[in-house]
């Protein structure tokens, strides 16, 4: 046993220990101009001397764009605008900050721990208003530390070198018992990411039996449905409802389960138990109205959506699309006063980028359609047109809205053209096709449509066969050629992606490592996850690809 | 408009909340002027405006566990870094007047399971108690008993009263006075740490002062 008397300052302290809070960079930021001043004497106390104040997002946004900080201690509320979370989302999402720098969160929400839990993003800590020096010293000085000891972690991670990540945090938790449970977290996470998911189920079976704590049964449940024990996975989520209802994560893995078995009721119910916990999240809203919107519950999805613009006013994951999917449902609802009035509303914000005025050229062309002033439409179409030329890109639902705005202006060829590249990157999405064909349906063009769909995903389909049949007489060299080209012509279909990956990895197999090729496939099984996030395949493809890695040694470049 | 009786007094609290700790800023920001009666008038402020914002703190909680028992967000802590950090809010508040030293025993392992934020709540809870009786001395603690982490706070003030001890033992509610009440809390805390089964507890004893223990499975 030991005895300390305090009255120790850090910066005397030598060895590993020792940190130079002359040497940190910080930025305080706080609405608030009493508590602003207060927080920067509270820094300069502990000998932080190079300190910056920002009064609200925007002017921290600025900030750290101009230069990077160490240590960034902000306010939960900064009044309009957006609030602290939003920032840290924001800041991390767009790399705008490193995972070395410091965030904190001031908040007087005593309860914070909660919105913590339903946040997509947790800061590094948070400290509870009002809150004394002595407590933000320590709890500074213990997060400067941590990531002192994570160092190589971060390291390979920025690097994108994750087995070398795994690497460095088996070594924190063979050397530093302090940091056992933290290395597990975040190697947990690289070991879903690297697609090891039966190693990522037994370190989080590792960490419940130190305790059961959430978030480790949440990471075992995610683990077991990207392995498909999608029942397993279903039962631990249960579970943690009950004993954590606040972790909202759970009820999105659930709907993940849900949608994996097809159970498209099931998955709108999990996120609306979701939403009823916590609304703010802009992901999770997008989601419900999505399936909603599938489910063919237009209510629901409508809400969805509007709340999504409406809790996501300043949050970095709402792209224009959102705009487009409310002025849908809207218009699909006969409230055509009510997606005029979405567009009125939110002009500002769509004419900013190109994809925004896509948005409103499109959804603004069906509402005079709908009021009967073609001169009107045909005006929109034509801005659609010429902004699609000029290369700006649409989500699917958007084009397909487009190709229905130009059908009713007489631009039937067009529209073909459209319709064919949406078919092309989704040959095989039934419900993206039907309502394709629903739109020559109501045109009156019924084998027009047939016949559009048909040959737009017959080349796919084609190349796609070609490539599968080939495959499956062992020949990949050529197999590889036709599906790479096959995505070359549906850059954005994930079945087709997924197809390339897997006969690219057959082919390494077979005539060895092909070090242009692997990248390749790397890439293409990203942008495959990117358009089916939690597709029944993607897990079985990253666990071919890591044997393709080890079988070829690609973990030797880990340091040992 | 209509007043939702419950939900206001809660954000009424919360404001008062923030204001008293802007004035416990201000109140820091006072120099000691090296006089006797100015300093301990100004350190005597201090105490009480900290203490009445950390009461204030408890009193939010217990208005949110009127409906729902309180519900412990568990992760890994360093019970180190907790006692540290205890220690120098406690030497803080004593501004010189007490002692005040941290102990570590040396089988505490480097991190344990607890819910930060309100095992911190009551400890801060016990240190104002113990920081208006002590007479020279105050320690923090942490060593391990019956398997569970034990984090106490030490005094050598003359003692909990009688009735309080057997209060604890018999796990009666107590009088809902000042001290009682923050233990009534502070045992709700440790209670509603659960590891398989086993609960958190509190334990109050006189050993040459006041020991306030709780125990964390």
């Amino acid at each position: 046993m030991w005895t300390d008397s305090g009255v120790n300052p850090a910066s005397a302290r030598t060895g590993d220990t020792f940190i130079d809070y002359s040497a940190l960079r910080a930025l305080v930021v706080e609405d608030y101009p009493g508590m602003r001043n207060a927080l920067r004497l509270s820094l300069t106390n502990l000998g932080i001397t190079r300190v910056q104040l920002a009064a609200n997002a925007a002017e921290a946004l600025f900030q750290v764009k101009q230069k990077p900080y160490d240590f960034i201690l902000c306010d939960f509320n900064l009044g309009d605008g957006r609030d602290g979370q939003q920032l840290l989302e924001e800041l991390r999402h767009s790399h705008l900050i490193s995972l070395e720098t410091v965030f904190m969160m001031v908040t007087a929400e005593s309860y914070y721990e909660k919105v913590v839990a339903t946040a997509e993003l947790a800061p590094d800590d948070y400290m509870i208003k009002p809150f004394s020096p002595e407590v933000l010293r320590r709890r500074l000085e213990s997060i400067l530390l941590r990531k002192r000891a994570f160092s190589d972690v971060y390291r390979h991670f920025h690097a994108h070198e994750l087995s070398a990540a795994v690497a460095s945090c088996d070594t924190l938790i063979q050397d530093k018992p302090k940091y056992v449970v933290d290395a597990l977290r975040f190697k947990g996470e690289l070991l879903v990411t690297l697609g090891r998911p039966e190693e990522a189920e037994a370190l989080y079976q590792q960490v419940i039996a130190m305790r059961a704590i959430p978030w480790a049964r949440l990471g075992l449940a995610r683990a077991l449905h990207l392995q498909a024990k999608d029942e397993a996975a279903e039962a631990v989520l249960r579970d943690v409802m009950e004993q954590a209802p606040e972790m909202v994560a759970a009820y999105d893995l659930l709907s993940d389960v849900c949608l994996a078995r097809q159970d498209t009721k099931a998955a709108q119910e999990a996120l609306e138990q979701g939403v009823a916990i916590s609304a703010r999240t802009v992901r999770r809203q997008q989601k419900l109205g999505e399936i909603a919107h599938t489910n063919g519950d237009l209510d629901t999805a409508r809400s969805a959506f509007a709340n999504v613009l409406e809790k996501g006013l300043h949050s970095v994951f709402v792209t224009p699309s959102d705009f487009g999917n409310l002025c849908r449902v809207q218009l699909e609802q006969g409230d055509v006063q009510g997606a005029a009035a979405t567009l009125k509303k939110n002009k500002t914000t769509l004419q900013a980028s190109p994809e925004g005025q896509l948005v409103m050229a499109v959804t603004q062309g069906m509402v005079q359609i709908r009021n009967g002033n073609l001169k009107d439409a045909a005006k929109a179409v034509e801005e659609a047109m010429a902004l699609r030329a000029g290369g700006t890109c649409g989500d699917a639902g958007l084009l397909l809205d487009m190709a229905g705005a130009c059908m009713a202006s007489g631009r039937h060829d067009e529209a073909d053209g459209i319709v064919a590249e949406v078919a092309r990157n989704a040959h095989d999405s039934e419900a993206l096709l039907a309502r394709a064909r629903k739109l020559y349906d109501d045109a009156g063009r019924s084998e027009a449509g047939a016949a559009v769909l048909a040959v737009a995903t017959a080349d796919v389909r084609k190349l796609n066969n070609e490539g599968v049949v080939l495959a499956h007489r062992g020949d990949f060299r050529t197999a590889v050629d036709k599906l790479l080209r096959a995505c070359a012509e549906a850059p954005h279909n994930p079945r087709i992606m997924m197809n390339a990956v897997w006969v690219m990895l057959k082919f390494i197999d077979q005539a060895g490592m092909d070090e242009q090729m692997i990248e390749i496939a790397r890439r293409h099984l990203d942008e495959a996850e990117r358009q089916a996030p939690g597709h029944a395949r993607i897990a079985g493809l990253r666990l071919h690809l890591k044997n393709v890695e080890s079988k070829f040694g690609i973990q030797r470049k880990a340091p040992a | 408009m209509k007043f939702n009786g419950t939900d206001q007094y809660a954000a009424l609290i919360h404001e008062l909340k923030n204001d008293l700790g802007l004035l416990s800023l201000t109140l820091d920001g006072i120099p000691q002027q090296r006089e006797r009666e100015h300093d301990a008038t100004v350190d005597a402020a201090r105490l009480l405006c900290q203490s009445v914002v950390d009461r204030l703190q408890q009193s939010l909680l217990i208005y949110k566990a009127v409906d729902q028992p309180i519900r412990p967000a568990i992760d890994a802590w360093s019970p180190q870094d907790a006692v540290h950090e205890m220690r120098d809010r406690a030497a803080a508040l004593a501004r010189g007047r007490i002692r005040v030293e941290a102990v570590l025993a040396l089988d505490v392992p480097e991190i344990w399971f607890f819910d930060r934020d309100l095992v911190e709540m009551a400890l801060i809870n016990a240190i104002h108690n113990s920081l208006a009786h002590a007479r020279s001395t105050l320690s923090i603690e942490a060593s391990m008993t019956e398997g569970c982490l034990a984090l106490t706070v030490r005094d050598d003030s003359a003692g909990y009263p009688q009735h309080i001890l057997a209060g604890g033992a018999a796990n009666a509610a107590f009088q809902a006075t000042g001290t009682g009440l923050g233990l009534q809390f502070s045992r709700l805390i440790a209670q509603s740490h659960d590891n398989q089964g086993r609960r958190g507890e509190l334990r109050l004893h006189n050993d040459q002062g006041a020991v306030f223990c709780l125990l964390l499975p």
